[in-house]
């Protein structure tokens, strides 16, 4: 792999950039792997990547039934942040967090991290005693975040009506390294890297059984024939509950459609993420000047990656209060992605009753930002048998009440 | 005795249509049997109306009949009579399994009329309110923006509409400005 | 935009009208049930890929709950039926059955 650099730039421009090579190679699928990851999106990608990186496993074939980062890596609102009350959660997305600062450099491409900070609205009086608990919390994790009162905020976000009459703005959780990055160019980098260590990222090749022998995976059938495989790490978000059913067991998740739409691009006007739970909306501007605006789930199992017209109407309603510049706005696209949502809101890292079969799935409403840190887990769960980070994240918790409980995942703002 | 007065004491406004807050009405929840021939003899007796089919409202100015649900029905009497005609359906059904509740101080009730009247509701509740879909008699609980509301109409182009109390001045503010001069859709 | 009829009132609600209560024909487990029943009451979902079996609720309406038998991919609707029930009537399979001759109730009680 040739490396992306300035020198690079002024040698490619200097013969007409008739010189890059294509990122990532399109093989045909080879007969035997020694461990097969499910699902090109970014925790996948992430997944095989640190396999071959951390653990020396680079006998790796990605499989994706569509196109590489064409599902929730493709759709979400690219919000970065760690500020979990919980020990489990605040350890993986704090890890994640961490490893999104050096991925452009690890990966030799433009991520675009922007760590612009991230602030979370506090606009009702549980939410100040909920947010000041967190930041307490995370003080104790090693997760940097502040309680910050509204005259704070309105001085990071001129653009905000603190003194809305029904939700006025009474402080606010504020993650200073939290952030955003460029979506596609995570799945992106991660591919080129796979590719550059021989991992093989099949495209267009669905899934269409998963071979069993004596309780154990041997293999999986796909529209480019029978492969097989020595481990298997299933990473498909809305689909999980379809790859569960072929491998023969069930998951305590079901699939909601998240919505998302973007207005018109305007001239710079807020440069921090920001996130109202309570009205339930959240909102960052893109560097092409769009703001960029994440609802809520439809309350249904859905698989349709469409967006609805009340959902536009609901969010941009609910962020108008405080945003009143939006209602000059007009919106532009809206769309949708498939989320699998779990009885307790938080990710399944977690061995299966299938042996050697792993998933990494129930990532919800709030995966983007956990995409290095779950394929850094996930590697080490798959290579090692175990991982200090997916410890508490097992399917068992479920039988055995052991919950993460505070909505990771919810079908609520993130 | 207190002085009861409605949540908007009689707001009015004009557009497209006129909204007006009618003032204090009489309303019963009458939940039980909707079958019941003696339910409906006692609901027929605090009224004068007919008996309401499914989502049908009867009415004779201030009194009227309107199916709620397939187990809810409510009666609407002249305000000042509300607690005498409570006490009689109650007492008329006392042996059955049904439930009688003078809810007059939780409500808020507009009138909305003119040319324009179903566009006003049209542009604000996700229902069908063509002269042809929507007519005369009719009862219908939806929402309207983020409120729930019932409303009926009482003519072609007259409809009476509830909504709780608490939630008077925004759903009057929403009619207002629905009904705003100008506005008008043309789609009905 | 996804358009349900209510049995209980006979109104065409769009979904703002209504509430989705999830996975319908549910057994509640109680007293007496092992950890193993109590997590398939409580957090195992049938999460199917194609023809679902839900619970509605009519919440800006006529307030009564019902079923409906639904399509997950293409949001087609074979229709709505009484929550007092507790498996889908014979019209409701038959009309799932014309239009998806594979399916059976059997598969989507134990599918994911």
């Amino acid at each position: 792999m040739k490396r992306y650099s300035a020198f690079a730039i002024a040698r490619e421009a200097a013969r007409f950039h008739s010189g890059w090579e294509r990122a990532w190679r399109s093989p045909e699928p080879k007969k035997k792997y020694k461990a097969i990851v499910i699902g090109a999106g970014g925790h996948g990608l992430a997944t095989a990547y640190y396999l071959g990186k951390n653990h020396g496993i680079k006998d790796v074939a990605v499989i994706e039934k569509g196109w590489l980062g064409g599902g929730n890596t493709g759709r979400n609102t690219t919000i970065i942040r760690s500020n979990y009350l919980q020990d489990p959660s605040a350890a993986i997305y704090e890890k994640s967090r961490s490893l999104y600062e050096t991925m452009s450099q690890d990966l030799n491409y433009n991520v675009m991290f922007s760590p612009r900070g991230v602030l979370m609205l506090a606009q009702t009086h549980h939410e100040v005693r909920g947010y000041q608990r967190t930041a307490h919390a995370n003080a104790l994790q090693g997760v940097k975040t502040e309680f910050i009162g509204p005259q704070r905020v309105k001085e990071i976000c001129p653009i905000m009506n603190i003194e809305g009459p029904r939700y006025p703005v009474l402080g606010g959780l504020f993650q200073a390294r939290g952030g955003t990055a460029r979506h596609d160019a995570v799945a992106w980098g991660y591919a080129r890297a796979c590719s550059d260590m021989g991992m093989d990222i099949i495209q267009q090749c669905e899934v269409t059984a998963i071979k069993r022998e004596g309780g154990e995976v041997k293999g999986i059938s796909t529209t480019k024939g029978e492969i097989a495989c020595d481990k298997l790490c299933i990473v498909v978000a809305g689909n999980s509950g379809h790859l569960a059913d072929l491998a023969g067991f069930r998951l305590p998740l079901e699939s909601v459609a998240l919505q998302a739409l973007v207005s018109e691009p305007i001239k710079p006007c807020m440069d921090i993420v920001v996130m109202a739970n309570t009205v339930h909306g959240y909102m960052s501007q893109s560097d092409k000047g769009e703001m960029v605006i994440g609802g809520g789930t439809d309350g249904y199992n859905n698989y349709t990656q469409r967006g609805s017209f009340q959902h536009i109407e609901e969010t941009v309603r609910a962020l108008i209060e405080t945003f009143p510049m939006l209602s000059r706005l007009k919106m532009l696209r809206q769309w949708g992605g498939i989320v699998d949502v779990t009885g307790d809101r938080s990710p399944i890292l977690s061995k299966t009753p299938l042996g050697n079969c792993f998933i990494n799935c129930g990532w919800g409403t709030g995966g983007f930002k956990a995409i290095p840190g779950s394929g850094w887990a996930m590697a080490e769960l798959v290579a090692k048998g175990h991982s200090p980070l997916t410890a508490e994240f097992g399917l068992d918790r479920f039988k055995e009440g052991r919950f993460i409980d505070e909505s990771v995942a919810a079908g609520v703002a993130h | 005795m207190s002085n009861a007065v409605s949540a908007l004491q009689g707001a009015t406004s004009d557009g497209i249509a006129k909204v007006t807050e009618v003032g204090l009405r009489g309303m019963i929840i009458l939940r039980g049997d909707l079958t019941s021939a003696k339910l409906k003899k006692a609901a027929k007796a605090a009224t004068g109306v007919a008996f309401p089919d499914v989502r049908e409202c009867h009415c004779d100015g201030d009194k009227g009949l309107a199916w709620m649900s397939p187990d809810e029905l409510l009666v609407m009497v002249p305000y000042a009579d509300v607690v005498d005609a409570t006490a009689r359906i109650a007492k008329a059904l006392a042996a059955d399994h049904a439930l009688a509740v003078n809810v007059s101080d939780a409500r808020a009730v507009f009138s909305i009329e003119g040319a324009g009247a179903r566009e006003v509701l049209a542009k604000l509740a996700p229902v069908d309110l063509s002269r042809k879909a929507f007519t005369k008699g009719m009862f219908r609980r939806t929402r309207l923006a983020q409120a729930p509301v019932a409303f009926w109409a009482r003519d072609e182009d007259a409809f009476d509409l509830m909504c709780f109390r608490s939630e008077a001045k925004y759903v009057f503010d929403l009619l207002t400005i629905s009904a705003k001069a100008g506005s008008q859709v043309g789609f009905l | 935009m996804l358009i349900l009829e209510c049995p209980c009132c006979g109104v065409k609600a769009e979904e703002t009208e209504l509430h989705g209560g999830g996975e319908a024909h549910i057994k509640r487990e109680t007293v007496g049930s092992d950890d193993d029943a109590f997590e398939q009451y409580l957090f195992t979902r049938a999460n199917p890929r194609g023809v679902h079996l839900e619970r509605w609720r009519h919440a800006n309406g006529c307030g009564k709950w019902f079923h409906a038998a639904r399509d997950t991919t293409t949001l087609e609707v074979f229709g709505t039926y009484s929550a007092q029930t507790y498996e889908p009537p014979k019209a409701i399979i038959d009309a799932i059955k014309a239009k998806r001759p594979d399916w059976s109730l059997k598969d989507w009680q134990g599918a994911t």
